[in-house]
């Protein structure tokens, strides 16, 4: 589904984060990233999704090249992204938030209707905060509200960049299992986590960053004895 | 008290005019994150505009000048945007706020020397909407300020409905409350930018062509203008566009209260910015942040 060779990705002049990273994320599996802080995780994610350009590789989307793409066109191709900071508009409504998740379908008034109606389905409550102002909900229930609005769209690939960071613990399970809930409903995720024992026992696939090249990988067993040696 | 009445009156008028260019500050604010330092000009370009289409096209109704001067002004912003503005939002300039800042000065001083050379320093003086005065029960205005003070408000109702009601609208919004997140969901935020600059240029020049039969256009005309916008914006709370209306109308009243009371008739005028001030540093004192400003996070 996402192919990435070789990435180079750098902020400032020749000192790159990324010097030559390569994964796959295969179809209808979760995906994780895993590494130390600063290994450029996040750089990773922010690239694929358009907000860095590459210094030089190819990221491959469904066979189409798209590194280098603005991200409006990549939500346009079934492409979503969930930082890790919020993000929700804080001063509109939940509602008024779902509904700028259809920007890419916004002339279809019925399909966005039938699509909040899905969101309120899966979140109860943001059926019940509809009205308030996205900014004065809980930490939780705003990471709903970004899940909820990019799923107005109906995405193939979503990045996800440490879907739990800053999140009270209790929240931690609900959020892996409805990532796993979605992987079940047919969508490709890439997960980027420091969470290593949440992400490795939700993910297919796993791949190790080091000093901003691979590490290791492998299939989500080979790193079973890993889980136990970081006494996770 | 007819007096007061009249004052107040003439208040609200200028105040629903400066709020048309204070409005179109904020929008430029709020969504590219740039303080417009040619703002004043972009209005002595309005002025200028309808001028010279009025003698151009003799029959052209002075209020299709107005719009079209608007237009035309919009675009110049539009061109600007996209060839010194845009860059900044691609991530191609190393210091991004010192170069908004030179950018948008030397805009301002190109436009200023631009019309001197063009125009000359005499003023020129656009032909009326009408002539005349209305009277509003007991208290009589000038028709042509009237004019533009109803202008104003149908074209300040529009622009509400199109921002709180239009995907455009909501898009712009979107881009002013977080220019990632509105990426997230497809919104093109450069497109956003461009949008904004135009519509906020034009607001200026609107504002500009509708003063300039009043008090005639000169290079230099821009700067109270844009000062005074400066101070309402912040007055209202940057980027907050109910904040920027009010502040435009309460800066309207002060200064014609302000200048109508004045003990020293012939001296009124040279202190009407400083009524404004006074309210201004008050606010300030008592509220930071301004009427609707936003906490910083």
């Amino acid at each position: 589904m996402l192919e990435i060779q070789d990435l180079h990705v750098g902020y400032y002049r020749d000192l790159n984060i990324l010097q030559g990273v390569s994964l796959h994320a295969r179809k209808g599996q979760i995906t994780a990233v895993l590494g130390p802080n600063g290994v450029g995780k996040s750089t990773l994610l922010k690239t694929v999704f358009g907000f860095i350009k590459p210094q030089r590789g190819v990221i491959s989307f469904a066979g189409q090249d798209i590194a280098g793409t603005p991200s409006h066109n990549l939500v346009q191709l079934g492409i979503s992204y969930i930082p890790q900071r919020q993000s929700v508009f804080p001063q509109m409504t939940v509602e008024e938030n779902l509904e700028l998740g259809a920007w890419s379908f916004r002339s279809d008034k019925a399909r966005i209707q039938e699509r909040i109606e899905a969101n309120y389905k899966r979140f109860p409550v943001l059926r019940d905060r509809r009205r308030s102002p996205a900014g004065e909900l809980s930490g939780g229930t705003q990471r709903m509200v970004e899940i909820g609005r990019i799923l107005m769209a109906d995405p193939k690939l979503i990045l996800v960049d440490e879907p739990t960071a800053g999140l009270a613990i209790r929240l931690e399970k609900e959020i892996y299992d409805l990532l796993v809930q979605l992987k079940e409903e047919g969508v490709t995720l890439l997960l980027v986590d420091q969470n290593i024992r949440q992400a490795i026992n939700i993910a297919d696939y796993v791949y190790v960053l080091e000093l901003g090249r691979n590490r290791l990988d492998g299939p989500r067993n080979q790193f079973e004895d890993f889980k136990k040696a970081l006494w996770l | 008290m007819q007096y007061f009445l009249s004052l107040c009156v003439t208040g609200l008028v200028m105040g629903v005019i400066y709020a048309l260019m204070a409005l179109g500050l904020t929008l430029i604010f709020s969504i590219l994150k740039v303080v417009n330092f040619a703002h004043g000009e972009f209005y002595m370009l309005g002025g200028y505009t309808s001028y010279f289409l009025l003698s151009a096209f003799t029959g052209l109704h002075p209020i299709l000048a107005v719009l079209l001067s608007g237009l035309i002004v919009g675009v110049i912003g539009l061109i600007f945007e996209l060839v010194f503005l845009r860059p900044i939002h691609k991530g191609k300039i190393e210091r991004p706020s010192e170069y908004a800042v030179l950018v948008t000065v030397g805009l301002s001083f190109f436009l200023i020397y631009l019309s001197l050379a063009l125009a000359g320093p005499v003023p020129h003086r656009p032909a009326s909407f009408l002539t005349g005065t209305v009277s509003l029960g007991t208290v009589n205005v000038s028709a042509e300020r009237l004019i533009a003070g109803v202008f104003s408000l149908v074209l300040l109702g529009l622009l509400l409905l199109v921002i709180n009601k239009t995907w455009v609208g909501k898009a712009l919004r979107a881009v002013s409350q977080d220019k990632d997140a509105a990426s997230i969901v497809g919104i093109n935020p450069l497109a956003m930018n461009s949008i904004a600059f135009a519509v906020g240029a034009g607001l200026a020049a609107i504002a500009g062509a509708l003063l300039a039969p009043i008090f005639s256009v000169t290079p230099d005309i821009g700067a109270a203008p844009s000062i005074r916008s400066y101070i309402i914006i912040v007055l209202g709370g940057m980027g907050s566009i109910q904040g920027s209306i009010l502040g435009a109308v309460l800066i309207g009243l002060v200064e014609s209260l302000g200048t109508g009371y004045f003990p020293d008739p012939s001296r009124a005028l040279n202190y009407k910015m400083v009524f404004g001030l006074i309210i201004f540093a008050f606010v300030l004192l008592f509220r930071p942040r301004g009427f609707f400003g936003r906490k910083e996070t």
